[in-house]
């Protein structure tokens, strides 16, 4: 760029800064991210917003309750405190898993607090806000009712679940 | 009551269908084995209790239940173990989201106990809710 003659060198610098300044913000913008919990559930991948996920607990008993649905199989004792256990493949219609052990992943939202059956967690990532895609209008029923987007991870498309949602569909 | 006055609470436990169950000893007024008997006043536990399937009881046990108005209410429950004393801060509230749903079958808190998750049943409380009528 050709120096104008008529602006002060201070000036040019400080043009400069501020042109700097206002591609750093862009990128700021651009590179806003949020974590995401990646998980597998039957046959597919699945994420939760990682502010959403307290904790990824190792298989653990869970005490059934009678008279509660199926997709609530019952009581898990987390250091003391009683949670619920919500077997999210209910909603997402997948079928359980041949190995049979699972993950519970505590999910807490306002005053919403559970458990959540996974099979296995496959990455804690921080993703760019605008790699969120909308979600694919091919998802219908129940589990479209969940979904916030989709992502890429590693070329596979994972479907990102709202948990506040999930907390609106456990009506007793 | 026990000597601790309201802090504590006895209990008796049983096991139906291999889910572990305790309930007030104030609510027994009697047990006797079960000897195959039918009555209009005797309710088989899993049954009151929407357990949702079959379940085959090894030691049956006739629980009388003291109701509030009186009339009968018997209950046959499984495998009667001991009466204990426990103090109510053991006890644990069921999560907020199922509350709704077990308080109106009976449940009302858990005790957790030897590594297990012991549901506490109110037999008063369920006949209330059930709206059930004893002959």
């Amino acid at each position: 760029m050709v120096p104008s003659t008529d602006q002060l060198k201070s000036e040019r610098i400080l043009d400069e800064l501020k042109a700097r300044q206002r591609t750093k913000e862009v990128v700021d913008v651009e590179e806003e991210r949020v974590k995401v919990v990646i998980f597998i559930c039957g046959a597919n991948c699945y994420a939760f917003y990682g502010a959403d996920i307290r904790e990824i607990l190792p298989t653990c008993e869970i005490s059934w309750v009678p008279c509660l649905p199926e997709y609530l199989p019952g009581l898990i004792n987390v250091r003391g405190d009683i949670e619920s256990v919500i077997d999210i493949r209910h909603f997402l219609g997948e079928h359980k898993s041949s190995h049979g052990s699972c993950l519970v992943a505590m999910a807490v939202r306002g005053d919403f607090h559970s458990g959540i059956m996974i099979d296995s967690i496959e990455d804690v990532v921080d993703i760019p806000l605008n790699s969120i895609h909308p979600p694919l209008t091919t998802l219908n029923g129940i589990a479209g009712d969940l979904v916030v987007g989709e992502i890429d991870h590693c070329g596979k498309m994972v479907t990102l679940l709202d948990i506040e949602k999930l907390a609106a569909k456990i009506t007793l | 009551m026990s000597d601790y006055g309201e802090a504590n609470l006895s209990l008796f436990f049983f096991t139906v269908g291999g889910v572990h169950f305790a309930a007030d000893v104030e609510q027994a007024a009697g047990m006797a084995p079960y000897s195959g008997e039918c009555a209009d006043d005797l309710f088989w536990f899993h049954e009151e209790f929407g357990f949702g399937k079959t379940v085959a009881y090894q030691t049956p046990v006739v629980v009388t239940i003291r109701t509030r108005d009186g009339l009968p209410y018997r209950v046959i429950i499984d495998q009667m173990e001991e009466i204990v004393e426990f103090r109510r801060d053991d006890l644990r509230l069921f999560p907020e989201i199922l509350e709704p749903k077990v308080m109106q079958n009976g449940m009302w808190a858990v005790l957790p106990r030897h590594g297990k998750l012991v549901l506490l049943v109110d037999f008063q409380s369920l006949l209330q809710h059930s709206g059930l009528t004893v002959n």
